[in-house]
Parts: structure tokens; C-alpha cells; sequence
């Protein structure tokens, strides 16, 4: 990977990816087809964590002098993703998934290593390359909760500089498909979660970002509206292309939705290929009586890491 | 260029308009932070003032009569209600404590001037409904006032607004590693009270005391305009204001870019 950090060249392994900048913060002028869009080279971050023992006394010593441990969340991850793909991420509580896409899409900075996204470090929250990704965080709400979604789309047509009226239009369009029109003007702190989660799926892809990051988009919904948001996105993503970075603890989105897999474990990536290639592989190691199917492959690996923990 | 900054205008339009929007969601809220709370206020100070007179049994403090006390303590609550933020405060501290800046910075704009044009444009509407008091309460008791002086008094104020936001963003940028700093507000906003002017007009501290605070770009939140219409300031005193806020947002600015920048490089995208 090599990079000229203020603008004038950059190139990502060039035989894949090439994109040349005019002056800082410009768009990139050409970019070769079945480009990697994504692409980190030793990728880590480290977290450290206070440590408090337990009881009164230890509280007063740590007015003083306190005590941190370092964490590894991500190690030393190397990744290249293609345009236009689907990437299941999947691992265990704490494995380092969401600190990866956090990393990613430029909310947290590494520790060490480097990362090129549309040819951009995303920790550098060019707003070139803000304009271009957008990640939805299944706990977290992204868009306004004292006001009603068609005033948070209304912002967000300002913040991404969109046509008032081509977004009311696209708004319409996404809601109809989503089964929620009938909520867009109800203050988002009334909705119920999975029509929250709707109208925090038409926020992300008002922009139509190039790249969309998923965290657990259908995390705490019931099974209906599970297969209903799934179908939307695996018909979102066939019409407009979009690269997806998607986790999600419910196996039957990433067998939906994902052409890829990327495993990861205690902050290591341990594999990366194809849903169909992992089963395969998987099922060649089991005694010959025995095939399991993809969610049944995925349980098991995540018992053996809560083992290991 | 020219596109960009058009851009930049109306993003910042609009978050002006979120900051109203969001607050008449809740009305009676809204209308007891911007009405009530002034007149209580200035009811408080009108009453100290009455009883600091009557108690000293003298017609002038400092060369000034009760109706100058009782102007500037009327016009003080109003100005200091435009001067001081603790509601946005909290929310940039919450939002970064919490997590729920996440969705703010993955966008393309920044949270400076996020939480400033929302400050802005909360504190425009809040103080074209709450100036009512103060002018008819002025005129009813003919209170010293030279209403000819009050735009350009809120102005200074307005001014002096941009660095009170930059000093939250200070503030805020340190819950970046500290997380609960809730604390630091209260005890910043009672220096200011003081420092302001809130609490007592500025030239009844002694020299060389006076001279150094009302340098200060703080005056310029309540001392100076509040003097400036009340006619305890000179112009001329009045228009260093504008040049020590100038002074002091480069300097607090810069600061503040520095802690953000070493905040963000160390937040851990908490939460989710």
C-alpha cells in the first residue's frame, strides 16, 4: 500500500485500484472497474480500560493512582474488499467487529496500521469520503429522536447537500417499499423499534452512499420484521451496488444477504472467502454422516471461541 | 469556493432551524426557559438592588441612583440569558460521554458548527420572545435605558455567544477522556456569573481589579452591552469589547481544535 497523504497521488496495490487527486479534497477523477474500495495493512487498535477492584477503600486509593489493562480489539488486520460486495462479519461478543467497522468508517482511530477506504483514511473524516459511506448502528439511533423522520431527512438533504425535492421523492419511494409511510411525520421517540429501525435504514441510504456499513441492523426485532428489513436491503443492494460491510448475530442475514465471509476472532480475522466455500470446508472436517448447514457451522465455531475466552 | 461556502450556509440554516424545531416540540418547556426564568431573574436582582438602597440609606452607589440598579439588573437577566449556555453544554458533553456522537461525526460537517448554529439559532428566537420584558418593563417604570443602543448591545452579545460556545466545546472535548465532567460546567458558569457582570455591575470592583476583568472578553456578555444601554459605558469602551472577543476566540479556538483533534484520536467510539 502506498499512499501521498495531501492529495496529489494515491494508489492502493495498482494493479486493482488507482485514483488521482486534484487538490486536497476533491473528488477522485477515474477509478478502474472491480476496484478495492477497502484495503488495511496491519490494522490495530488497542484499548485501554480502568480498573477498579471492588469496595470503598479502592475507590479512595483510586483518587490517587489507578490501574489500566490494554486490551487488543483488533490485531494486526489485513483485508482487501472488492466494490459492490457483500461482507458478513461475523464472531463473538467482543471478537472486534464493530471496533473494525468503527475503525472503518472514521469513528475510532487505530492504534497502529493503516487503512485506505475509497482511497481515503478514514480517521481523517475527509468530508469527500463522508459523503460517500454511510453506517447504521443497530443500538444506536442516528437520527433526531425529538423530531419526526421528515424533519431529520429534511436536515439530512442539507448535510449531504441533496435535492429537497429529489429526497422527499426518494423518502416516499423508500418508505413505500419499507411498509412505513404512514409513520414519517410521527417524532421518532414514539415509534415503535422496528419502525425506528426503518426510518434509520431510509437516514443511511438518503445519500445513496457507496459504501454502507451495517451493525446488527435487526438486532432486537421480531422475525416479521427481520425478514421484511432483509428483503428491503438484499433488493436495495441488487438495484444500486453498494459495497456492504454487514454484521449481525442472526445468521440467517449474513446467508441472505452476504457474498462474503470474514471471521473474526479475538480481534484476528480467521477466515475470509465464500458462505458456500466455508460450509464445504467445514463440512469436510465432520465425519462423513454428517453435513451441517451454514448457521449450524457458525454456532458451533462461536461455542468453541466462548470455550477458549 | 463559492458552492461550498452555499452549502455551508444552508446546512447551518438548518441546523438553526433544528435547534427551534426540536424546542417547540415541547412548548410549555420552552416557554418557562425563555420567559419564566427571566422574570424570576430579574425579579431577584430588582430586589437585592431595593435592599442594598435601602440598607446603605444612600441615593447612589458608585455614582449612579437606584433606577440605574434596577435598569441594569432588568436588562442584565435579559442579556445573561443570551449570554450563557448550559442546556447545549450538557448535550455536546452527553454526546460525546454517551456515544451518541457517533452519528454526527460520520458526517460531513463538523460538531462545532453543528452545536454553534443550533446555539444560535435557539438563542435568536429566545431572545426576540423574552426582549418583551425587559422594554416593557423599562418603559412602564422609566427605567434609564437608551433603546437606540440596544441593537448594536445585542450584537456584542451575539459576539461574545461564538466564544461562550467555543469555551463548551473546550469543555466538551475533555469528556472525550474524562467522560463525566458535568461538574466543569456549573463551576465555569459561576466564574462567569461573576465575571459577566450577571451578578453586579463590573465597575464596583476596585482598581486594579476593574480595569483587568472588564478587559476580559467575558464583560462582553453582560457588563458591556448592559452598560452600554444603561449608559454606565462609553462607546468607545463598549467597542473594545468586540476586539477582546476577537482576541479571545483565536486563542480559545486554537485551543480547542488541539483538544478535539487529541479527543477524537482517543475516543473508543463508545457504546453500540
Amino acid at each position: 500500500m502506498r499512499s501521498h497523504h495531501h492529495g496529489q497521488y494515491l494508489a492502493v496495490d495498482s494493479i486493482c485500484f488507482i485514483k488521482i487527486l486534484g487538490n486536497s479534497g476533491q473528488s477522485p477523477i477515474f477509478y478502474k472497474t472491480m476496484s478495492i474500495v477497502i484495503e488495511t495493512k496491519d490494522l490495530s487498535r488497542v484499548f485501554k480500560t480502568y480498573q477498579k477492584p471492588e469496595g470503598l477503600k479502592n475507590s479512595l486509593r483510586g483518587i490517587l493512582k489507578r490501574e489500566y489493562t490494554s486490551k487488543i480489539a483488533l490485531d494486526k488486520t489485513n483485508l482487501k474488499i472488492e466494490s459492490g460486495k457483500i461482507i458478513g462479519l461475523v464472531g463473538a461478543n467482543g471478537a472486534g467487529k464493530t471496533t473494525l467497522l468503527k475503525m472503518l468508517s472514521g469513528l475510532v482511530t487505530p492504534s497502529s496500521g493503516d487503512a485506505l477506504v475509497l482511497g481515503y483514511r478514514p480517521w481523517e473524516r475527509n468530508y469527500e469520503f463522508l459523503r460517500q459511506i454511510s453506517i447504521l448502528l443497530g443500538q444506536k439511533n442516528q437520527l433526531w429522536w425529538d423530531i419526526s423522520p421528515v424533519d431529520s431527512y429534511a436536515l439530512l438533504a442539507r448535510i449531504y447537500d441533496l435535492d429537497i425535492t429529489a429526497t422527499r421523492k426518494r423518502v416516499q419511494d423508500l418508505a413505500e417499499m419499507l411498509q412505513c409511510s404512514h409513520v414519517l411525520t410521527t417524532q421518532l421517540r414514539r415509534l415503535s423499534l422496528g419502525e425506528r429501525m426503518k426510518m434509520e435504514i431510509i437516514g443511511a441510504l438518503l445519500h445513496e452512499p457507496r459504501i454502507l456499513f451495517l451493525d446488527e441492523p435487526t438486532i432486537g426485532l421480531d422475525i416479521v420484521a427481520q425478514e421484511n428489513i432483509r428483503n428491503f436491503l438484499a433488493n436495495y443492494v441488487k438495484e444500486k451496488e453498494p459495497t456492504v460491510i454487514l454484521t449481525s448475530h442472526y445468521m440467517d442475514d449474513i446467508a441472505t444477504l452476504a457474498d462474503r465471509l470474514l471471521l473474526i476472532s479475538k480481534g484476528n480475522i480467521v477466515y475470509q472467502g465464500t458462505v458456500d466455500e466455508f460450509v464445504t470446508n467445514s463440512n469436510a472436517e465432520l465425519a462423513q454422516d454428517e453435513k451441517v448447514d451454514f448457521e449450524e457451522v457458525i454456532r458451533r465455531f462461536l461455542e468453541t471461541e466462548s470455550r477458549i475466552r | 469556493m463559492k458552492k461550498s461556502f452555499a452549502v455551508f450556509l444552508k446546512r447551518n440554516l438548518a441546523f438553526a432551524k433544528l435547534a427551534i424545531v426540536s424546542n417547540l416540540e415541547y412548548r410549555l418547556n420552552y416557554f418557562v426557559d425563555a420567559i419564566v426564568q427571566p422574570l424570576l431573574t430579574t425579579g431577584i436582582e430588582v430586589l437585592l438592588w431595593f435592599a442594598v438602597f435601602q440598607g446603605a440609606h444612600t441615593t447612589t452607589i458608585n455614582g449612579f441612583g437606584r433606577e440605574y440598579y434596577l435598569s441594569y439588573a432588568l436588562w442584565g437577566a435579559f442579556f445573561a440569558r443570551i449570554a450563557t449556555s448550559w442546556m447545549y453544554e450538557f448535550r455536546m458533553i452527553e454526546e460525546i460521554s454517551s456515544g451518541s456522537i457517533n452519528s454526527l461525526i460520520v458526517r460531513p460537517m463538523s460538531f462545532y458548527e453543528y452545536y454553534l448554529s443550533q446555539l444560535l439559532g435557539y438563542k435568536f428566537i429566545t431572545t426576540i420572545i423574552s426582549m418583551f420584558v425587559p422594554v416593557i418593563a423599562a418603559w412602564i417604570f422609566d427605567l434609564p435605558t437608551i433603546y437606540s443602543r440596544i441593537p448594536l448591545a445585542i450584537v456584542l452579545c451575539f459576539y461574545y455567544l461564538i466564544l461562550v460556545h467555543t469555551i463548551s466545546f473546550i469543555v466538551s472535548s475533555i469528556a472525550f477522556h474524562l467522560t463525566k465532567i458535568s461538574s466543569f460546567t456549573v463551576a465555569k458558569n459561576l466564574l462567569l456569573w461573576i465575571l459577566t457582570g450577571e451578578l453586579f455591575p463590573l465597575d464596583l470592583i476596585p482598581d486594579p481589579f476593574k480595569k483587568i476583568i472588564i478587559t476580559l472578553p467575558f464583560s462582553s456578555g453582560v457588563f458591556l452591552p448592559v452598560g452600554y444601554i444603561t449608559n454606565r459605558v462609553t462607546h468607545a469602551e463598549f467597542m473594545q469589547g468586540f476586539v477582546s472577543v476577537t482576541i479571545g476566540l483565536v486563542l480559545l479556538n486554537f485551543l480547542g481544535a488541539v483538544l478535539w483533534k487529541k479527543g477524537l484520536s482517543s475516543y473508543t467510539g463508545t457504546g453500540a
